[in-house]
């Protein structure tokens, strides 16, 4: 026992220390178990994936591994790409209730559309730490609001622990009910579009006093939502009731953008129409409470019905799951599946789905030739509760499952041995 | 318990002698004999309940894996319920006749899950102010008011939780306050009355709060703004709740030995803090950090009063074998952290590692969602614990619901195991209760069948969803 604690002593400090190495140049393999790719190759049993450069480097039934290669024998275990979660507060926040660890809000700032999570990021938080142990790799970090209806541009973040987690720009957020009803929250969103189109169409003669100076946002709140307005950026909605979600659709056909809809809580009582329209959604499968007058029909069912439509859809828990507990999109993806989801299709919701949603799809989401090599062996079914992360590899990096948390309990796990002044 | 039973035994038995009048104030007046004035004695229990047992027929769940509560999994199993109530367990039972057999080939039997934590019908659903009734924030010390009087029997998340195999809930008020008021414990049923949910013969609990929500609600507006504040908040309440106390026994006791006494005035906040003095009123305390609880329980002894259970307990891992050698139970989530310093330190085995250390161990929701997946939650700290070679069986694992729970709540003799002359509070599950992939198929209390997934005539509806929402559509 002694022994085997003083083990997890040095692991644990290795860990702590090597949080911001690059991957190195040697081959990771990865042989046996069942593995999802959730690409071209199917479901393979016994087959190999080799890692490189932080990318998959070959995936197959028939692969020799080379000379050198560190091996991880994955007999027994499911290997699944790691999950993402579409819509955290990951590296934005250490503890919520505390005002100085939190990066997320651009309230009481004149900053809206401006706003951008990838500056505030904390490399080494905890949290992620925490979450990757649990088998997350990646995630949309995201702003939680701003004083007016855009929330700032989001980050897709890796969970890397490095300085190297940010991997792209993420989607701006927006918020209707902000606006203080949902007149206000429409209208005000469809006359911002509208000046901001013509506000970069007559940028030069705005400046020099010659156009109209009386904007809903600022210059530069205007200037981050160009890229909306020209379908370069995702608009991820909050929305949650039908009417709100034909609303969104109709603002994605009016203005050509690219609209993704977050929430969605009564997306089933219209889940033909979100199909129709192509627009995917980001849902919570436990939502099923009346818990306001625009989400009456939340259910339980909502994913399997969005599922039957052929809606394309994520799995993305709020509240406690959108940070400290991101890592619960796989019990919340087996919640769909309890209620009716196909599992592949439940799995798919929090790894390729999403990764397709946000468009990030040539580097996350399957395991397949070129991906950046984000996975995640199982000791059982990875969306099964009492299924636990056996490797997590992120960017080709196979990481300790050790965080804050688990030093925790080792240390009063270890008060059996000796006294807590010695540990 | 047993101090309990005394007392409503006691006044019950003066009732029956038709010895008690009750009077404007809500006291109960003893007429006595010369030209005394009456024994003034308090009502302990002025708004009783009114439950009552639904329509049940003797039922037979056969040949299932039964998990009994108590710690033992019995395949095979059959479960016999008659007139409400638990006649046998396991795989010799003699049916009566005509008796109805459900099969349970594939299915799970277990014993309904109790949540000791909840706001349900005091933070009800739709979430809106109105309906925002679960901390009385405007004092420090609101150990006057009573959860029950907050409670909306209407609120749509009731018909959740017994989705999800709740059959027993305590409502809580919030934990804003030091002191914050009556908890009750209710029978997870349709009723239009409160009183009708009310579990007859549930003790009251007194919910306490550490660390800190006083802290941050009353920082700005008074205090405590401190966790010595807080101390200090609620020693002086005892203080005044021990003198309180003093009154009224030598009250009692002067006008027993036949002096002309006047009785004290009552005093609603003293007369709950008095109950507590008097074992009769269990303490349910929120409270986060093991430093802090172990202030708690010294508290309690230098009021000489006890401590039914932690309640959030993250920190419960630290001092597990304290609070085993106290006897003080802890209701936890399997992984809630870090939404504010104080539930930094929350850990994955938290549930496990209090009860492998011998301390009483509850799995607990504080949530409308959570409640509906108790099972989910205990499953996932059995698994976390495993791993750490903290190895219980599910069995075992199960009492953290159910058991446990009801030992916290004062009726574990009513209910919370399968055991003969228990409350028949009973739940089929589609198979493993341990599986996030298996659901509540039946869910029974007191024998009646109050749920059935595969038949909609059972599906509640609240007042509130009626023609806005389809019956059952949540599930």
């Amino acid at each position: 026992m002694r022994k085997s604690f003083l083990k997890i002593l040095i692991i644990a400090a290795a860990a702590l220390s090597v949080g911001g190495n690059l991957a190195s140049a040697k081959i990771l393999a990865i042989k046996g178990g069942i593995i999802h790719t959730l690409g071209k190759k199917g479901t393979l049993r016994n087959g190999v994936i080799l890692i490189e450069n932080g990318r998959i480097k070959r995936v197959g039934a028939n692969i020799a591994i080379p000379d050198g290669a560190e091996v991880i024998d994955a007999a027994g275990k499911i290997v699944v790409p790691g999950f993402m979660h579409s819509g955290s507060y990951l590296g934005l926040s250490e503890i919520s209730l505390t005002k100085d660890s939190n990066e997320h809000s651009a309230k009481k700032s004149p900053f809206s559309a401006a706003f951008d999570v990838r500056y505030g990021l904390k490399s080494n938080s905890v949290v992620v730490a925490d979450n990757r142990r649990h088998g997350l790799t990646h995630a949309i970090s995201q702003p939680s609001g701003s004083d007016g209806i855009f929330s700032g541009s989001g980050a897709v973040i890796s969970l890397t622990s490095s300085p190297d987690m940010v991997f792209a720009k993420g989607p701006m957020i927006a918020n209707p009910a902000k606006a203080g009803n949902r007149n206000l929250g429409w209208g005000k969103i469809r006359l911002i579009l509208d000046q901001v189109t013509y506000y970069d169409d007559n940028r030069s003669r705005i400046m020099k006093g010659e156009g109209p100076g009386d904007f809903l946002l600022t210059p530069y709140n205007m200037d981050a939502l160009v890229p909306v307005i020209k379908g370069r950026q995702k608009l991820v909605l909050m929305v949650d009731s039908v009417d709100d979600i034909r609303q969104a659709i109709a603002l994605k056909k009016d203005y050509g953008l690219d609209v993704i809809i977050s929430g969605a809580a009564e997306g089933w009582q219209v889940a033909r129409e979100l199909a129709a329209a192509k627009v995917p959604v980001l849902i919570n499968p436990q939502t099923n409470l009346p818990s306001n007058f625009g989400a009456l029909a939340s259910s339980f069912h909502n994913a399997a019905k969005l599922a039957k439509a052929g809606v394309e859809f994520a799995i993305s828990p709020g509240g406690m799951a959108r940070n400290h507990n991101a890592f619960m999109v796989a019990q919340m993806a087996g919640l769909a599946v309890a209620h009716g989801l196909d599992w592949d299709r439940a799995l798919r919701a929090i790894t390729l789905s999403p990764a397709r949603i946000f468009g990030i799809d040539k580097s996350f989401g399957s395991i397949e030739k070129g991906k950046i090599a984000n996975i995640v062996l199982w000791d059982g079914d990875p969306l099964e509760v009492t299924s636990n992360v056996a490797h997590v590899i992120v960017g080709g990096k196979n990481y300790p499952l050790v965080s804050r948390r688990t030093l925790l309990r080792d240390r009063y796990l270890g008060l059996k041995n000796k006294p807590y002044a010695y540990h | 318990m047993s101090k309990i039973r005394k007392i409503v035994g006691s006044t019950a038995m003066l009732t029956v002698a038709g010895l008690l009048v009750m009077n404007m104030t809500g006291t109960e007046v003893a007429k006595a004999a010369g030209d005394r004035a009456a024994l003034v004695t308090i009502n302990k229990n002025p708004y009783p309940s009114t439950y009552e047992p639904f329509p049940s027929t003797t039922t037979v769940i056969k040949n299932a894996t039964v998990l009994t509560g108590t710690g033992a999994k019995l395949e095979g199993a059959s479960v016999l319920m008659e007139n409400g109530k638990i006649v046998g367990v396991g795989s010799d039972l003699v049916i009566p006749y005509g008796t109805e057999v459900i099969d349970g080939t594939g299915k799970w039997v277990t014993p309904g899950i109790i949540d000791v934590h909840s706001h349900l019908g005091v933070y009800a659903s739709p979430g809106h102010k109105s309906l925002s009734d679960g901390n009385e924030a405007t004092s420090p010390v609101t150990a006057d008011v009573w959860a029950e009087h907050s409670v909306w029997p209407q609120d749509p998340g009731f018909s959740r939780a017994i989705a999800g195999g709740v059959t027993t809930i305590q409502i809580l008020p919030g934990s804003a306050n030091l002191i914050g008021g009556r908890s009750v414990t209710v029978k997870n049923v349709p009723s239009r009355t409160r009183e009708g949910m009310k579990f007859p013969g549930a003790p009251y609990g007194l919910k306490m709060a550490c660390g800190e929500n006083p802290k941050r609600v009353y920082g700005k507006k008074g205090g405590p703004s401190t966790r010595m504040a807080n101390m200090a908040g609620y020693r002086k309440a005892w203080i005044k709740a021990r003198e309180y106390k003093a009154k009224w026994d030598k009250y009692t006791k002067d006008y027993n030995a036949g002096k002309d006494v006047k009785a004290p005035k009552q005093d609603l906040e003293l007369d709950t803090l008095m109950g507590v003095l008097n074992g009769e009123i269990l303490i349910h305390n929120h409270c986060y950090r093991a430093d802090e609880m172990v202030d708690m329980i010294n508290m309690a002894k230098e009021f000489n009063y006890k401590i039914s259970t932690f309640h959030h307990a993250v920190e419960s891992y630290k001092i597990a074998d304290i609070l085993a050698k106290e006897n003080v139970c802890s209701a936890m989530w399997s992984d809630w952290w870090g939404f504010k310093l104080e539930a930094f330190d929350g850990v994955d085995e938290n549930i496990p590692m209090v009860a492998s250390a011998g301390a009483c161990a509850i799995v607990h929701s504080d949530d409308g969602n959570g409640i509906q997946r108790l099972n989910q939650e205990a499953a996932k700290a059995w698994a976390d614990g495993r791993k750490v070679g903290l190895d219980f069986t599910e069995g075992e694992a199960f009492s953290w619901l159910t058991l446990n729970a009801a030992k916290a709540l004062g009726i574990a003799d009513k209910t919370g195991s399968l055991e003969p002359g228990k409350m028949a509070d009973v739940v089929i599950w589609s198979g493993d209760p341990f599986s996030v992939y298996s659901l509540a198929e039946k869910v029974f209390i007191d024998g009646a069948l109050l749920y059935d997934r595969a038949d909609k005539n059972t599906y509640w509806q609240s007042d509130f969803e009626l023609g806005q929402n389809v019956k059952g559509a949540h599930q």
